[in-house]
């Protein structure tokens, strides 16, 4: 997929319901209630995090773009796609963001380091400059190579026929894999910058940064499923087990030992707008949240059934029709999982 | 003491550089040290042989955190292994590790916004500092091209660690700076050591052109002709970025670098660099350190450098393995107006100032939302602690005449007649170096020396992923 395709992705599924400025904070894995709950209401894990340092200039250029095809229609409130943009396929994509977070990339880093070490002592050079300077991925590198004893000759030819055989299997472009694999560096040879990529695959930039997500969220997939024992010892830390950022995860736990949501905000000493976004994400992860805590089962399903009649999930049209239900209880109502809505 | 074997048993080496044994001489004997030692010289020698031999700990004082992180790298490639560096940028529970810990480390790098702090101070107490290193002491200097507030704290916080032996190590310095470190870091009958700046096997070119499209047309015959390997400074990012695309169009193995790049692409430009995998790298001042290559041939100025002091560091790059090296500096009629405007822009402004003085701590708002700028805000917070409006707006209006004089003397380098060697060691108060065989333009310069070398092989092929990784890992 090449950027544009990211984004346009995205606004087809949140499509005059979101600001135009949504996918970009979506794209960045903002831990915002309203990012997090879109994930499950529009159904867009692919896309959560997949660019955390995504620049608002890059974006804003993708922006640019769309509206000089005519597939984005120029609108300040929301996203207006053109006909031709939602009747437009796109391809498909390994990505993952939503299960990776952004972690992938310190899976890479730790690959980085080792494949340059090995490079070097193969080639007897035992001294070299890291091409990772993050003390932790340094560190965490240093007791990986010592526990596989990386000087033997052995040890570093299966690990070079693991990542061989392993990418092999990923399903993305093969031009994404020579992406992915120019970013690494070794003896005498150093790795290729975003810039140096996209001018060898004639792409933007940005296109080549998301080719490379994309093999290295195909190459976890096959990583995951498979044994690769050298490989997977990688793995350590990167797959998150569950799916609740840190915070919620907090608040789940204090909620579940019977605290309420004000008592929560209070003990944490955050706002309860912050609690209630945990909450949201509490609903959309956890099928066996019940929202009965927060709300009547009638309010409930009037929200739900609103919500399939005038097929909207904007809380302000929703609201319209009930004033009575908060912000809060809608957004919680839309979050909760079951039958799609 | 045997300092050449302690030299040989603790890293290998046979014998010291220029005024490495000096310097360390006289730091082993208890006295403060100032040493000015052209960047290359092996400054941090200076403070790790005598780590090997004092009790207690070196705490290492560096103002760029990029620097701090190259350093420690450094050391450690030496096989240095209790090295620490502590700055704002840690983790919470990376920090509180070293805290606990921080009495294994035998050098600890602070960055001085660290220092000041209380609790940093303690720590550091109670530990037992046997040398104070101030590295690049000249950012001490409030009227030097590289003035970091932070670093006059320094001089704050000295009494409270209990005045320790301190060594003062800069690349460029004039009297002027001399002195003040010498103030400001207290240091008390210090042993001074300065390696004459002028590196003799540098030639200086100034060429001149009437307009921009002259320049950048021999620009591109320079490049062509004499070959690298060579950096090439530009004044901008955006520069930087045109002239390698220049050059990839001619098919020269050129790449861009600068501080905009993600810091993963800008170790591998280094990188390639280093592996001889490009001829040329197109870079902002941002170049420079990190770079440890002995035989870069060439130094080219697409545009004047800002300062004195800068092209001197960046020039000095070339040829550290002392072997003929050229320093091209191209010049259009009217360039100095875009480094007046470089070297003002940096400058706090009025408004600036009075904002940050009225709303005090909460100025640091204005930053984030672009009202004032980052680098206004931290000299103005230092001098709003300790000056009245009217005595920082003074301040600033020297600092605007300290510019004025850098960027004079950045013109008197292209418009002024005679050697350009005598120019630099003049403008940092040196005695008249001997003029070499090929010492500049203006004493002639045999260019066939610096041609015609051995050009780069052509890129490695085009290969997919499968046979990069044959490449890196060859079984």
């Amino acid at each position: 997929m090449r950027f544009d395709e990211v984004v346009l992705a995205i606004m087809k599924a949140v499509d005059g319901q979101r600001t135009v400025s949504s996918p970009y904070h979506l794209i960045k894995g903002k831990k915002s209630g309203q990012t997090i709950q879109d994930i499950g209401y529009f159904g867009l894990h692919p896309y959560f995090a997949v660019l955390p340092k995504l620049d608002k200039k890059d974006y804003l250029d993708s922006i640019e773009r769309l509206r000089a095809q005519g597939l984005l229609v120029p609108d300040d409130n929301s996203i207006q796609l053109h006909q031709s943009a939602i009747e437009l396929q796109l391809p498909t994509t390994p990505l993952n963001g939503w299960k990776y977070r952004g972690n992938e990339r310190r899976f890479f880093s730790r690959l980085s380091l080792i494949v340059q070490t090995m490079s070097n002592f193969m080639q007897d050079h035992k001294r070299f400059d890291p091409v990772v300077t993050d003390e932790a991925v340094q560190s965490w590198t240093k007791s990986y190579l010592h526990r596989i004893d990386f000087r033997s000759p052995e040890v570093q030819a299966v690990f070079k026929l693991q990542i061989e055989s392993s990418l092999a299997l990923a399903k993305t472009a093969e031009m994404h894999k020579d992406i992915l694999m120019a970013r690494l560096s070794g003896y005498g040879i150093g790795g290729l910058t975003w810039d140096q990529l996209a001018a060898k695959h004639q792409l933007l930039p940005i296109d080549v940064k998301i080719a490379a997500v994309e093999a290295l969220h195909a190459w976890l997939d096959v990583l995951e499923g498979m044994e690769y024992p050298l490989l997977t010892g990688l793995l350590e830390g990167i797959i998150q087990q569950s799916a609740l950022t840190e915070s919620a995860k907090r608040t789940q736990n204090l909620y579940e030992r019977g605290f309420s949501l004000s008592q929560i905000a209070e003990l944490r000493q955050l706002k309860t707008s912050t609690i209630e976004d945990h909450f949201v994400e509490l609903a959309m992860n956890d099928p066996a949240f019940s929202p009965a805590s927060f709300m009547e089962d009638e309010l409930f399903e009037s929200i739900r059934r609103i919500s399939k009649e005038m097929k909207t999930k904007r809380l302000r049209d929703i609201k319209e029709r009930l004033p009575d239900a908060s912000y809060f209880q809608i957004r919680l109502a839309l979050a909760v999982r079951g039958e799609a809505i | 003491m045997n300092l050449e074997k302690l030299l040989y048993d603790a890293y290998g080496y046979t014998e010291f550089r220029p005024g490495q044994k000096q310097v360390i001489e006289q730091v082993l004997s208890g006295r403060d040290v100032l040493a000015l030692l052209p960047t290359g010289m092996g400054k941090s020698l200076c403070y790790q042989l005598p780590g090997k031999v004092l009790p207690g700990a070196i705490v290492i004082v560096s103002p760029l955190l990029s620097l701090m992180q190259d350093q420690v790298a450094q050391l450690k490639k030496m096989g240095e292994k209790s090295v620490v560096a502590i700055n704002s940028f840690m983790k919470a529970e990376d920090r509180e590790k070293v805290w606990n810990t921080l009495s294994h480390y035998k050098f600890i790098f602070v960055a001085p916004e660290m220092l000041v702090q209380p609790f940093v101070l303690d720590k550091l107490k109670a530990l037992g500092i046997s040398l104070l290193v101030a590295d690049e002491a000249h950012c001490i200097s409030q009227w030097g091209f590289d003035f970091r507030p932070d670093y006059l704290r320094i001089a704050e916080v000295l009494p409270k660690l209990g005045n320790p032996q301190t060594l003062a190590l800069t690349a460029t310095a004039t009297d002027k700076v001399t002195h003040e470190i010498k103030q400001y870091l207290k240091l008390s009958n210090p042993f001074i050591y300065a390696h004459p700046m002028d590196r003799q096997n540098i030639s200086y070119d100034i060429r001149k052109f009437e307009n921009d499209s002259d320049k950048l047309k021999a620009f591109l015959e320079i490049v062509a002709e004499y070959g690298g390997p060579g950096i090439i400074y530009a004044g901008t990012r955006r520069k930087s970025q045109e002239l390698a695309e220049k050059l990839l169009a001619l098919g020269i193995r050129a790449a861009f670098y600068h501080g905009g790049m993600e810091q993963q692409d800008r170790i591998f430009v280094q990188q390639q660099f280093a592996n001889k995998e490009l001829e040329w790298v197109c870079a902002t001042n941002a170049f420079g350190m990190g770079v440890h290559i002995p035989d870069i041939r060439h130094v080219i100025h697409f545009q004047l450098p800002s300062s004195i002091e800068g092209y001197v560091q960046e020039v000095g790059r070339a040829g550290r393995d002392n072997l003929p090296s050229l320093a091209t500096l191209l010049y259009a009629a009217g360039d100095e107006r875009l480094v007046e405007s470089l070297i003002m822009d940096e400058l706090p402004e009025r408004h600036e100032i009075e904002l940050i003085y009225q709303r005090k701590e909460e100025a640091k708002q204005l930053v984030d939302q672009g009202m004032i700028r980052e680098t206004a805000y931290r000299i103005i917070s230092y001098w709003r602690e300790r000056l009245p409006l009217e005595g920082t707006l003074n301040q600033i209006e020297q600092l605007k005449k300290e510019k004025q004089r850098q960027a004079a003397s950045v013109r008197g380098l292209v418009h002024s007649s005679g050697c350009i060697r005598r120019y630099l060691s003049a403008s940092f108060d040196q005695e008249n170096p001997i003029v070499p065989p090929n010492c500049c333009s203006f004493h002639g310069i045999d260019h066939r020396l610096f041609k015609d070398r051995q050009r780069l092989s052509e890129a490695p092929s085009q290969g997919g992923w499968k046979e990069r990784l044959e490449v890196l890992l060859p079984i």
